[in-house]
Parts: C-alpha cells; structure tokens; sequence
C-alpha cells in the first residue's frame, strides 16, 4: 500500500464518519435549525466522495446546487416560520410510526438487496478524471442537446412559478386580511415594544451592558 | 485506481484550514480575562444592544432573492461544461449555448419587471 492509497482510505473513513454522524445529527436533534445545518454537512461529504470517486465536475455541483442553493432555501424556509409552540401530541401516531417503518425497512430490503446483487468488480477502463467535464460538454451539445435547451426552460418555469407564488398575486381576499391583522415581527422593519415584549428576551440584562456604564 | 491528481494541495490547505479555528480559540482561551457576570450571556451583535430575541421570523423577500438566486446557480452549472470544452466545440454550440442564455434571460427581465430583485 503506497501513499496515495492510504491517502484515499483515511480519506474515505473522514468522510464516511462525517456523513453518518450528520446525518444521525439531521435525524435526531430537536432544534430543526440545527438539522438544517447538519444536512449541509451531509452534501459537503457527499461532495468529499464524489472528489475519491474521481468525479470533480459533480462534485462542483454537488457543493454549488445543494450546499449553495438548496440548503439555504432549507434554511430560509426555516427561518421564515418561527411559529415557537408546544406540539399536541397526535392522535393515531402508531399508525403513522408503523407507516413510517415499514417504508424504511422496504427501501433498506431494496438497497440490501441491490448491494449483494451489485458485481463489485473493479473496472479496468482509463478514469476520465479531467476531461471528464470536456466529455459532458461534448454531450451536452451533441445528443443530449435537447434536455440541454428543456432544461433551460424548465428553469423559467420555476422563476416564474416562484416569482408569482412569492408575490401572493393569486391570494384571496378573506386570507389576505386575516394575515394583515397580526403584527410580524421581520428584521428590518421591527417595532421595538414588540420586540421587547416577546418572552425570553434578554432585555433585563440590558441596564448593566458595559457600554452604558462606560457611558 | 485512484489518482487524486491536483488534489494534493487541496487536501493540504484543507488540513491548514480545519487547524485555524482550533488555534483561534485555543489562543483565546489562553490570553483573554476570564470575567464573570451576565455581559458575558448577551448575544454579540456589532457592539449594539441586541433588541429582542434572535428566533424571530424572517422577511419573505429574503426567501425571493434565494429562489432566484438558485436558478441562475443551476444555470452556472449547465453552462460550465461549455466553456470548459469551448475550444472543441463549434460556432453551433455557442449559438445553442446563447439560446438557452436567451430563455433565461426572459425569466431575469420577468423577474426585473416584477420588482422580485428590490428590497422595497
């Protein structure tokens, strides 16, 4: 075993570990802020292996679509319902939990299944490894030049969707002023007796900052 | 086979980078006064008083710029092979390449028009 060899396998235990430990972390923790970031570290080692796997350009995209862009829209999302209560515990549950199972073990049996069936042979062909990205540019503009050009109006599709979605053009009257009523409280624009008022604040604390002693 | 070809360095600088942080703390833990009192609690926020709590909602405009922003990103990922083989491909590719440029374009004049890219 030279270098580069044991290079790769230390490589691949980091990266292993990492994505198993987030993921568990995306699962199981309680704070779903947390679970947002944790599944940036999921698609960051996801990306780490597609690198071992000698495949660079999918690893670009890997960490430009989902770390970049996906995640954040995740973490946006998030941080655009801040509805902070105590959950009712459900009615049924075990029925959902069961459903939930049994799903899981199916796509588990599935996975297994095509693990053994898999022949892990080492292929012997030459690894594109650079050009790899030349090739898919030759394939983008030769027979896959349709998907190529759908692609690009599959996007304004969902621009446009987003755009109109997001504007509430489209919204009815009634739910229009049920949402105006309540005072939300956003970033720029946040009446401070509101925000003083809302509980667990650390506004008692405030009347010994240093700053105003020093002042 | 394995080659890691170029990714020497990028290993390298990234051994670097994850031991930044470590020794920035550790120095810090070391150097700075080790004061007691509710200061120390406040969330830091530039030196200004921070008002109310940080798990407030945030404004949909931020989620507009994000849903923008990732189509242009999908858009760079599709083009960046493109250039890369640039030199192997013809004049039909670049006139197919300013098609679907064109097709997105439309959608940032939608997007322009409709004021989705102003904060007001």
């Amino acid at each position: 075993m030279n270098l580069a060899d044991g290079v790769q396998i230390v490589s691949f235990g980091v990266l292993a570990l990492m994505m198993l430990g987030a993921a568990l972390g995306v699962v199981l923790l309680e704070n779903i802020v947390y679970s947002a970031f944790l599944l940036g570290g999921v698609f960051i080692s996801i990306a780490g292996l597609y690198i071992l796997l000698n495949a660079g350009f999918v690893a670009a995209a890997q960490v430009l679509i989902y770390v970049g862009a996906v995640n954040v829209l995740i973490l946006f999302g998030i941080m655009l319902v801040n509805k902070r209560q105590n959950f009712v515990p459900l009615r049924n549950a075990w029925v959902g939990k069961i459903t939930t199972a049994a799903v899981c073990l199916g796509l588990f049996a599935l996975l297994g299944t095509m693990v053994l069936a898999t022949p892990w042979a080492i292929s012997t062909a030459p690894v594109a490894g650079d050009t790899s990205t030349v090739v898919i540019g030759m394939h983008f503009f030769s027979d896959f030049l349709l998907p190529f050009e759908l692609a690009s109006v599959l996007l304004l599709m969902a621009l446009i969707g987003a755009i109109v979605l997001a504007r509430r053009e489209f919204l009815p009257d009634a739910l229009e002023r049920e949402e105006t009523q309540q005072p939300v409280l956003t970033l720029p624009e946040r009446p401070r007796e509101l925000a003083s008022a809302a509980p667990g604040s650390p506004d008692r604390t405030l009347g010994t900052s240093p700053t105003q002693r020093n002042v | 086979m394995f080659v890691l070809n170029g990714y020497e360095y990028f290993l390298g600088f990234l051994l670097i980078c994850s031991l930044v942080p470590v020794l920035a703390f550790v120095t810090a833990r070391l150097v700075r006064p080790h004061p007691e009192g509710v200061e120390r609690r406040i969330t830091y926020e530039s030196g200004m008083e921070p008002i109310g709590g940080a798990w407030i909602q945030f404004n949909i405009r931020y989620y507009m710029f994000a849903l923008v922003f990732v189509i242009f990103d999908v858009e760079t990922v599709f083009l960046y092979p493109w250039a890369v083989a640039f030199n192997q491909l013809g004049l039909l590719a670049f006139v197919e390449a300013l098609i679907f440029i064109a097709i997105l374009v439309v959608g940032l004049v939608y997007a322009w028009r409709k004021g989705a890219l102003e904060w007001s």
